[in-house]
C-alpha cells in the first residue's frame, strides 16, 4: 500500500528512534511512503487550546495536501493522529467550515475531506492485517511482557475519532500478541501520561505519569509500548521524575509501538536506536533472547 | 415472552473506616437476564442476599445522578448500564466506589470535594441590578445564544467525570470536570454580567491542569463533554487576560512557535512557556534529555510552504483581546 507520512514533529527531531523503525516496519511490509516536505506541525492540542479555528485551519491544510495527492495519511503519533483527525470533524461543521475555508480558498487551497488519516496501529491491525504482520515475524518476542500504552488521542472522543472502542480497546494488546509479546491488562493503559502539563506543573504531570508505569509494573511488565512519541518523552524521558512523585523504584523500558514490532521482525537494537531511550532497555531485550523458541 | 437469564457474578468492594482493617470484595451470583440494569443487580443484592450493603441511588432512570460508581474499572450510572454486556466483555461485574472521594462505607463516596468546587465556580447567574430580571417574563434569547450553551445543561451532576478524572487523582486543586464545564454553561450565558469576572478567577484557579485526555467526556453518562468545554474556556480565558499563567503561555507560545518553521522548535517553546528562570530549574533534566536527544536544542528544518502557513495566520490569528 502506498500512504502520506506525516512523521510529525518528534519524530524528525528529539524522538528520530521513531522515524527509524517506522521505516524498517513499513520496509518489511511493503507500505511505501510518500513524503511531503510541506506538512506542518499539528499543533499538538496547544493550538486547539490558544485558537480553535487555527489549528482545524492548519490541520485542514495538511490534510489538503494528501487530497491533492489521492492518499489517505499515516501518523505514528495519537495526538497528530487526533489532531488531524478532528479537523475532519470539525470540517464538517458549516460554520467552521466557511470560516475555515474563507482562509484556505484565497491561497489555493481546497479541503474536501476525502483523505482519512491512519495511525500505524490502525494500518498494521486492520489494512495490514494481523496475519500479515505475523508472517513477517522473524524472532517472536517470546516471554516478554509488555504493557501496551494507547495515548489519549487515538482512542478519545471516541464517536470523533473513528477508531475502535476508546473504553475497550485491544488492537493493541492484539498486535503484541502476534508478534510473540505477552499484553499485560492493566487499567493505566488507557489512561493520560501527564505530558500535556509537563510544563505548566511538573510535579503533577510526573505523578499522573508515574501512576500509569506503577500500574503496569505491578501488573506484571517488563516493558512497556506506547503509540505516542508525547507519551514516550513523559514516560521514559521523564521517568526519573514520575518515580520521585510516586515513591518508587520503576527502571521501565518504554518502547515505541514500531520498536517492538521491528525487533519482532528481526531489527538490531542499532537500526532502531533503542541506546537514545533514558531509560535502557537491556534487560526487556535479554527476556526476548533467554525465552526458549516457540 | 420472558428472556433467558444468564448467571452474573458480581465482585462487590466493602469497606466500613473505622471498623474494617482493609477493603475487601465479596462475591454474589445471581441469575438475570441480560438487559438487567446493574442497579436492578445490586438492589436484588441488597434485599434478599446482604442488606449491609451500601449504595446510593434514587430514580433508577438516569436522571437523579446518584448512583454513579466504577463498574468493571469505568464511571458510570449502575442504572444505564446492562448486566449482559459486562459479563460478555469481562466475565463477571467489578463493582466499586467512584474515585478521587474518600469512601464513607462501601459504594457511597464523600462528596464533599466535589460539591466544594462545584459551589467554587459561583454556579448561579450573576445579574446587573442596575437591569433586574423583569418579574414574571421570560427573557428571550436568540438560536444562537441557546446554541452556545452546547451540551452543558444537560449535566445531572452525578461525578463520573469527578471520579475518571486523571488531573482530580493526582491533583487536588483541579477543579474537575463538571465544576468547569459549569463554569463555561455561566460564561457563555447572555444574562450573566461575571463573565470577564468568572474567566479572571478561573485561570489561576486550576483550568490549565486539565490534560485533554478526554476521559471526562468518555464517562459522561449525559454527552456534556467537559473536555471540550474547558478547551473553550481556555480560549476565552487567553481572549480576556492573554497569557499569565504557565498554561495559557505554553498554549500562546506553542502557536506562535511555528509561525518560524511550521515545525515545533522545542527548545524555544520551553523558554515561552517557562521564562529563563523556569529553565534554569529544568536545566538537569534537560542535560539529561540532551545527553540522549541532541535535537532538542536543534531548530527544526523549515517546512515548505511557509507562505501559506502564514497567510492562514494572518486571517485566523487576528488579536482579539477582549480586555477586562
Amino acid at each position: 500500500m502506498k500512504i502520506a507520512y506525516y512523521p510529525g514533529c518528534l519524530a524528525q527531531e528529539s524522538a528520530k528512534e521513531l522515524d527509524m523503525a517506522t521505516r524498517f516496519v513499513c520496509r518489511t511490509l511493503g507500505i511505501e511512503l510518500v513524503e511531503f516536505p510541506n506538512f506542518s506541525c499539528c499543533g499538538s492540542g496547544f493550538i486547539d487550546e490558544a485558537n480553535e479555528a487555527l489549528n482545524i485551519a492548519i490541520n485542514a491544510r495538511n490534510l489538503a495536501i494528501a487530497e491533492k495527492a489521492g492518499l489517505d495519511v499515516l501518523t505514528i503519533c495519537s495526538t497528530c493522529q487526533g489532531m488531524l483527525q478532528l479537523a475532519r470533524v470539525r470540517m464538517q461543521d458549516p460554520a467552521m467550515r466557511s470560516r475555515v475555508d474563507a482562509a484556505l480558498k484565497p491561497i489555493g487551497i481546497e479541503y474536501k475531506g476525502t483523505a482519512h488519516v491512519k495511525h500505524l496501529l490502525q494500518v498494521l491491525t486492520e489494512d495490514i492485517g494481523l496475519d500479515a504482520v505475523k508472517a513477517k515475524v522473524r524472532r517472536p518476542l517470546q516471554g516478554l511482557k509488555v504493557g501496551a500504552f494507547y495515548g489519549c488521542h487515538l482512542l478519545r472522543p471516541a464517536d470523533e475519532m473513528e477508531s475502535e472502542s476508546g473504553e475497550e480497546p485491544h488492537s493493541f494488546e492484539d498486535l503484541l500478541s502476534v508478534i510473540g509479546a505477552t499484553p499485560v491488562d492493566y487499567r493505566g493503559r488507557v489512561m493520560c501520561c501527564g505530558f500535556p502539563i509537563q510544563f505548566v506543573k511538573p510535579s503533577t504531570a510526573s505523578n499522573v505519569a508515574g501512576r500509569q508505569i506503577l500500574d503496569a509494573k505491578r501488573h506484571g511488565a517488563d516493558a512497556m509500548a506506547t503509540p505516542c512519541p508525547l507519551c514516550h518523552l513523559s514516560l521514559d524521558a521523564y521517568q526519573n521524575k514520575a518515580a520521585k512523585e510516586v515513591h518508587e523504584h520503576l527502571d521501565m523500558p518504554v518502547f515505541h509501538l514500531p520498536q517492538v514490532v521491528a525487533l519482532a521482525f528481526g531489527a538490531s537494537p542499532e537500526e532502531l536506536g533503542l541506546s537514545r531511550h533514558l531509560v535502557r532497555t537491556d534487560a526487556a531485550l535479554a527476556k526476548v533472547r533467554a525465552a526458549p523458541p516457540a | 415472552m420472558s428472556a433467558e437469564t444468564i448467571p452474573v457474578e458480581f465482585a462487590v468492594y466493602r469497606f466500613q473506616p473505622g471498623k474494617d482493617t482493609a477493603p475487601r470484595f465479596q462475591t454474589y451470583k445471581l441469575d438475570l437476564t441480560p438487559h438487567t440494569p446493574v442497579l436492578t443487580g445490586l438492589l436484588r443484592i441488597r434485599d434478599e442476599v446482604d442488606p449491609s450493603l451500601g449504595l446510593r441511588y434514587s430514580c433508577r432512570s438516569a436522571i437523579c445522578g446518584s448512583c454513579a460508581m466504577r463498574i468493571n474499572e469505568k464511571s458510570r450510572l449502575a442504572c444505564e448500564t446492562q448486566v449482559g454486556a459486562e459479563v460478555a466483555r469481562h466475565g463477571r461485574i467489578v463493582i466499586e466506589p467512584m474515585r478521587n472521594q474518600a469512601v464513607i462505607r462501601d459504594l457511597v463516596v464523600d462528596q464533599t470535594p466535589f460539591w466544594r468546587e462545584y459551589h467554587k465556580i459561583e454556579p448561579h447567574l450573576k445579574l446587573d441590578p442596575r437591569r433586574p430580571m423583569p418579574e414574571g417574563k421570560a427573557t428571550p434569547m436568540t438560536p444562537a445564544q441557546v446554541e452556545r450553551f452546547k451540551e452543558t445543561p444537560r449535566c445531572i451532576a452525578c461525578a463520573a467525570c469527578y471520579s475518571a478524572c486523571p488531573a482530580a487523582e493526582a491533583d487536588p486543586s483541579f477543579p474537575g470536570p463538571m465544576a468547569l464545564a459549569k463554569l463555561y454553561r455561566f460564561a457563555v450565558d447572555p444574562r450573566d454580567t461575571a463573565r470577564t469576572e468568572r474567566l479572571l478567577k478561573i485561570q489561576p484557579g486550576g483550568l490549565w491542569l486539565c490534560m485533554r485526555c478526554h476521559l471526562c467526556t468518555e464517562a459522561c453518562p449525559k454527552d456534556v463533554r467537559p473536555s471540550e468545554r474547558i478547551c473553550d474556556l481556555k480560549e476565552m480565558a487567553i481572549a480576556v487576560q492573554g497569557a499569565t499563567e504557565m498554561g495559557s503561555r505554553h498554549a500562546v507560545g506553542f502557536k506562535e512557535n511555528l509561525k518560524d518553521r511550521g515545525q515545533l522548535n522545542e527548545m524555544k517553546l520551553v523558554r515561552a512557556t517557562s521564562g529563563f528562570a523556569g529553565m534554569l530549574g529544568q536545566l538537569g533534566q534537560g542535560i539529561r534529555i540532551y545527553r540522549k536527544k541532541p535535537e532538542i536544542m536543534k531548530k527544526p528544518r523549515k517546512i515548505e510552504g511557509m507562505d501559506e502557513l502564514e497567510k492562514i495566520y494572518a486571517a485566523l490569528d487576528t488579536p482579539k483581546k477582549e480586555g477586562p
